[in-house]
């Protein structure tokens, strides 16, 4: 990777890369796997530099939709709705990439642990209370198959007509969303609504 | 004589018989079951609007919310209030996810007609041994009148839920997913909320034209059937079952998928075979709420998912034997 390349990464990841460039670049991130690791990896550390959260996942949004471009013919394909009416559609090479995922990302990729014991099996998500900034990782802690498993499970589970909300929060949670840190005033409320409202133990 | 009072008798057993079941019919409207009825008739037929938050893993995030229902056809808008601005348009199947800062829009299409709100116990859910459901007191949320239900799990393999019920409505204004020390792990309450209003237009179209954005479709899922199958876990945990059965074909997988979906009624687990891939992935993974488990066994390889407990998925997965 040369240098002008690394510097429209990093044009490319603050946002100030024009879109024309922005475009080939995206191109170029679909047919190129270490393109993908690089532009993620400049996520990562502007987000380190900056003090945020890294969200995993965040950086699926740009390979996945730079996956999406490709070089086949377009074909028109007639949605159910008017707004999409004499749209072109491109099909998404990527199953992740799924609008379904990327709405629960709006709900943000939250703690994403690795495999091979990185997290004992006895352990269970980040408590609502916890005052410990979780350990976000990268995406690529969870494989393409392992997404689309989730993905397929968010689905059938919902077509039972149980936990739609839950399956859905977790498979639109498999994209890819940067979320900033909450206002303390905000948590500071929900926290202590949570705390006054506990129900007896368990028996 | 004898034959006097027998129509007495009989009218008085059935005034008494009927006082015991107007009783009961009154109870049972107030019973926390007759609750979640009518809850998951609410999600499905209410018309809503507001602001939603939602808390998980320390962190706090704001989303608009809308959706109304016009001669069955269900529209509905989710916008983050923070981040790039994501916003997801529902218009009856198809759902459009609008990326303001890619300038891109990805389509795809649901089958169900679930909805952000619906996850939780429906009226087809059954509390067995594995779960007690109670009425916990009244109190407010967002404005409004509302009644707490706890629905607590026994052991430590399913989540357990506290649900704010509007009192009017029966519609969830507050949701805790529950892990079994008490703590909540995820809540999505409502700071505020219009019920059953008229929604204006401009709150469910997009925020964004997207008449320059490049669009994108989802490849319809992959066709399944269902099947039988020699597979099955030996060590469920109490209360779950196999509920469905499928093949499935996977983009990540030259060969179809068994999927085998358990339940306890609430909390769901799939299992996923497939052939066994060097790349594989191995052990306990967590996205949110939701855990995984994956492991070799002999030529397959095997993948347990659920908004379970990491424990819950490692034992029924690492419990599957072909017959």
């Amino acid at each position: 990777m040369n240098d002008a390349i690394r510097m429209q990464i990093s044009a490319f990841v603050d946002g100030e890369l024009p879109d024309n460039e922005a475009d080939l670049l995206l191109r170029r991130m679909g047919q190129d796997a270490g393109l993908r690791r690089s532009v993620a990896e400049y996520l990562a550390i502007g987000r380190a530099m900056r003090g945020e959260a890294c969200w995993a996942g965040v950086d699926g949004i740009h390979e996945r939709v730079a996956d999406a471009i490709d070089d086949k013919p377009i074909e028109p394909q007639l949605a159910s709705e008017p707004d999409v009416r004499r749209r072109s559609l491109r099909p998404l090479a990527s199953v992740a990439a799924a609008a379904a995922v990327a709405m629960l990302a709006i709900f943000g990729l939250q703690q994403m642990t690795g495999v091979d014991g990185v997290d004992s099996p006895g352990s269970v998500a980040t408590p609502l209370q916890a005052t410990v900034e979780p350990d976000y990782t990268v995406p690529q802690g969870i494989s393409e198959q392992l997404r689309e498993y989730y993905r397929v499970h968010g689905a059938t589970a919902t077509e039972t007509g149980a936990n739609g909300m839950l399956t859905r929060f977790v498979s639109l949670r498999l994209s890819e969303e940067q979320l900033p840190l909450p206002a303390e005033d905000d948590a500071e409320t929900v926290e202590q609504d949570i705390d006054s409202s506990t129900p007896p133990r368990q028996p | 004589m004898f034959a006097l009072r027998r129509p007495l008798l009989v009218r008085h057993t059935l005034v008494v018989v009927g006082l015991l079941a107007a009783q009961a019919a009154a109870a049972d409207s107030h019973s926390p079951e007759s609750w979640l009825q009518r809850m998951s008739v609410a999600v499905q037929s209410t018309s809503y609007s507001g602001t939603v938050i939602r808390v998980q893993g320390g962190k706090t995030e704001a989303l608009k919310v809308a959706r109304e229902i016009q001669d069955g056809v269900v529209r509905e808008k989710i916008a983050a209030q923070e981040g790039n601005g994501l916003e997801i348009i529902r218009v009856g199947n198809e759902v459009h996810c609008i990326l303001p800062d890619r300038k891109s829009v990805l389509v795809e299409e649901w089958e169900d007609q679930s909805t952000l709100f619906s996850t939780l116990p429906s009226s087809e859910i059954r509390f067995g041994n594995e779960y007690d459901v109670a009425i916990v007191r009244e109190g407010r949320v967002a404005g409004r009148d509302a009644v707490l239900i706890a629905v607590r799990s026994h052991d430590r393999y399913r989540y357990g839920q506290r649900i704010w019920l509007d009192v009017e409505t029966a519609f969830p204004l507050q949701t805790q997913l529950i892990a079994d020390d008490g703590s909540a792990i995820e809540q999505v309450k409502f700071a505020d909320i219009s019920l059953n209003e008229k929604i204006q237009a401009s709150a469910l179209a997009p925020s964004y034209s997207t008449e320059n954005f490049r669009w994108f479709n989802q490849p319809a899922r992959h066709a399944n059937r269902t099947i039988e199958t020699e597979w099955s876990s030996d060590s469920l945990p109490q209360g779950f079952r196999a509920i469905a059965t499928h093949e499935e074909k996977m983009a990540e997988s030259e060969e179809p998928v068994i999927h085998i979906l358990y339940s306890d009624g609430l909390a769901n687990v799939s299992v996923f075979i497939a052939a066994a891939d060097d790349n594989e992935m191995r052990g306990v993974s967590q996205v949110g709420v939701s855990s995984s488990f994956s492991l070799a066994s002999g030529d397959r390889h095997i993948t347990a998912v659920g908004e379970v407990p990491p424990i819950t998925v490692e034992q029924i997965a690492t419990g599957m034997r072909r017959r």
